[in-house]
């Protein structure tokens, strides 16, 4: 297409639609008009702006048509595994074996937000003893009651221990609501101590190799546990050769973070940017396809970037974002603000690492697992950060908090104190419920406020 | 050459107009901010010039800021608070590295460069914890006047310990105390150590002197003297400090109309 990028609501998406398929747009089984989603319950899709290639259509569709996709497959006899809180390291095994399909049940703290709390899954969640003083991944836990968005999964497979407190214990309660989890542990990581014998994670941190011993063994018991699910052996081949797949999808990801996080001009909005990193550790129930979707993505990215054009304006301040957000129009906001995202790290910056394949599968996914940023001190976290802010050149930062997240209550500060002091870029903390509208002038502020002191330290 | 700056916060509006060449105040009013928070912005706006003789046309440029400062249709752009706040600091106090604002329902700490732009900042979180909000709710339960608390407060040997700083929490803990035969003076004096401590955990370990205490509860007595302690440094209380806002966006605004080559400051995004 040759209309120019830019950002568009969900309306004038309908009209755009129609002109892409009558200039012949083709388009996989999952696609279709923007709109059909907002119909089917999906009202905060009206709220949002969108990026208008037809490589973002396709993202957004498949997106938003994972349930179909899931449910397709339990009806086709598929193995359905629904991989908890590990953020990118059990998907990547389950999909090496053949007819199982992964997914993230933790995906559904956007429910509330996409759905306006239409499905009600908060209100189930406090009814069944989860309630606001949790994340609100605990939407996790009305939509297992519901039973509306995935179907019963053959196997839940949950990490433990030095992970997130809240997913645990919503985790432990669905458990004891007659949806048996197989718990594996994941260590708190340290840092070795003298003489030890330590290893290098893919993410940058060291560790003691008896402890990736430990998560290697844990991870050798995930193996079992799929293989039973499965009824099919994983052998180190094709482990090894999911994990190559695994690796060509962060590659694509890289790729696009490097074009659109340094790009003179910005060619991809947050807002999207957000959900294709997220595709990293999900694959959205379809690892091949997200393959497919990133590439796209990245193919349209790289024609913006030679043409010099983008979304926003040119002088657009450059803001690195840490943390998700359970309210999707906060990345809207930012850019309404006159900033645009240039770095990331949201909770799961191991899973864009690539899988080291110098050693064997088992080992390697270890390694990645344990470079986990939530897993060991926030210091190590704040150095990646730190690392990557310079990377990127980012001008700002937003250290945005999930209400009720304990992990955010422990963080929080520190991250803030750390990056300030060893970036000296101005960095605001924000706090982003899943509707953010009665708060919107506040979060607005936060923001603007940022952008303006950011514009100023130019000068 | 008037200018105008419109702060537009969530409990007050002031707005203040600027003879921009001596960046002198001409005038300079307060009114409570309203349900039609548009029409407050523009009602004092208008009721500004009229008691000083000026006609819209007399204004070169407008800027508004706080809370509600989108909705000031006289405004010609908008700068947010922190900014404005740091530029009128900068004005009254050149030698101010930090500021402490607190308002009606928002809490904040500027640090400041040599040339008065902003070098980082941090807010309260979304509830009313540690301002002025919270400073009415206990005026209200108490039944003593905004006006009367620091005098009140001065009177205090033993301050009350508070141990909530959420405003519904610590409105429980009042009655408590009322219950309990604690004396309304040790409340009070209570509540302004519990708001000022709230307000170092926004300075963070580095708090850089001298410091300048704005916004409307700085005209509260004996709350920069509680603010000092919490914090172990002096404390100077802004003048006019409910003014500072409309202040730095009067001078904003001035700014934006004609930078002089000397004047290095920010214009608020220009």
């Amino acid at each position: 297409m040759t209309d120019a990028p830019e950002q568009i609501t969900l309306a004038e998406w309908d009209g755009r639609y129609a002109r892409l398929r009558s200039a012949g747009l083709a388009e996989p089984a999952y696609g279709g008009p923007l709109g059909r989603h907002l119909a089917g319950g999906d009202t905060r899709l009206d709220k949002l702006l969108y990026d208008n290639s037809a490589a973002a259509l396709r993202l957004w569709n498949f997106l938003l048509s994972e349930a179909d996709r899931l449910f397709a497959a339990g009806q086709a006899g598929k193995t359905i595994v629904a991989a908890m809180k590990d953020l990118g390291t059990v998907p990547v095994m389950a999909c090496a074996l053949p007819d199982v399909v992964a997914f993230y049940p933790d995906g559904a703290w956007w429910i509330p937000c996409i759905m306006e709390h239409g499905a009600g899954l908060l209100a189930r969640a406090d009814a069944l003893g989860i309630d606001e003083s949790f994340c609100p991944v605990r939407a996790m836990l009305g939509a297992f009651a519901s039973g509306a968005h995935w179907p019963e999964p053959d196997v839940l497979i949950c990490s433990v221990g030095a992970v997130c407190d809240d997913f645990s214990a919503i985790a432990q309660r669905l458990d004891g609501l007659g949806h048996p989890v197989f718990w594996w542990e994941m260590p708190a990581r340290r840092r070795p101590d003298p003489g030890e014998p330590a290893v290098r994670l893919p993410t940058g941190f060291t560790a003691p190799q008896s402890q990736v011993d430990v998560v290697r063994g844990e991870l050798q018991r995930v193996r079992g546990a799929l293989e039973t699910a499965a009824d099919k052996p994983l052998d180190d081949a094709a482990l090894a050769r999911g994990v190559r797949e695994a690796n060509a999808i962060r590659r694509v990801l890289a790729e696009l973070r490097r074009l659109v996080f340094t790009a003179a001009r910005c060619p991809l909005g947050a807002l999207e940017m957000m959900i294709a990193e997220m595709l990293a550790i999900h694959f959205c129930s379809d690892r091949d396809e997200a393959h497919r979707v990133l590439g796209d993505l990245l193919a349209e990215v790289r024609r913006r970037v030679d043409a010099g054009r983008g979304i926003l304006p040119a002088d657009a301040v450059r803001v690195f974002w840490v943390n998700p957000v359970a309210d999707l129009r906060a990345m809207n906001l930012l850019e309404r603000c006159g900033g645009r995202l240039c770095g990331t790290e949201l909770l799961f910056s191991h899973a864009l690492d690539e899988i080291p394949t110098d050693v064997g599968p088992a080992e390697a996914l270890a390694r990645t697992a344990l470079g986990d940023p939530m897993v060991g001190p926030a210091a190590d976290r704040a150095e990646r950060v730190c690392r990557d802010i310079r990377r990127f050149a980012a001008e700002a930062v937003v250290v945005s908090r999930i209400p009720g997240a304990s992990h955010c209550a422990l963080e929080g500060k520190v991250m803030h104190d750390m990056i300030a002091e060893k970036v000296h870029l101005p960095v605001v903390q924000i706090e982003v419920p899943p509707l953010s509208d009665p708060i919107a002038a506040k979060l607005r502020t936060r923001l603007e406020a940022l952008v303006e002191v950011a514009r100023g330290q130019r000068r | 050459m008037i200018c105008v700056g419109i702060d537009a916060g969530s409990r007050a509006v002031k707005a203040l107009a600027l003879d921009a060449p001596g960046l002198e105040t001409i005038g300079a009013m307060v009114t409570d901010q309203g349900v039609q928070q548009q029409e407050t912005g523009d009602r004092i706006f208008a009721r500004l010039l009229a008691a000083h003789g000026l006609a819209p046309g007399d204004v070169a440029r407008t800027v508004a800021t706080g809370y509600a400062r989108n909705l000031v249709s006289a405004a010609d752009t908008t700068v947010t608070e922190i900014t404005c706040h740091a530029c009128g600091v900068h004005h009254r106090l050149a030698e101010a590295r930090t500021v402490v604002e607190i308002g009606g329902q928002d809490s904040k700490l500027l640090r400041l460069q040599a040339d008065g732009s902003v070098r980082d900042f941090a807010m309260n979180d979304r509830c009313a914890a540690g301002t002025g909000r919270f400073l009415e709710m206990v005026a209200d339960k108490l039944e003593v006047p905004l006006a009367d608390l620091g005098a009140l407060a001065s009177r205090s040997a033993a301050p009350a310990a508070i141990s909530s700083m959420c405003a519904v929490f610590a409105e429980t803990e009042i009655i408590g105390l009322l219950a309990s035969g604690t004396e309304p003076k040790d409340i009070i004096a209570g509540v302004f150590g519990a708001i000022a401590a709230r307000a170092t955990t926004l300075a963070g370990p580095r708090l850089e002197p001298p410091v300048a205490f704005t916004g409307g509860v700085a005209m509260v007595a004996g709350m920069d003297k509680a603010l000092a302690e919490a914090i172990g440094h002096d404390v100077a209380v802004v003048p006019d400090p409910q003014f500072t806002g409309a202040l730095g966006a009067a001078l904003l605004a001035a700014r934006q109309c004609h930078p002089a080559p000397e004047d290095r400051g920010p214009t608020g995004g220009m």
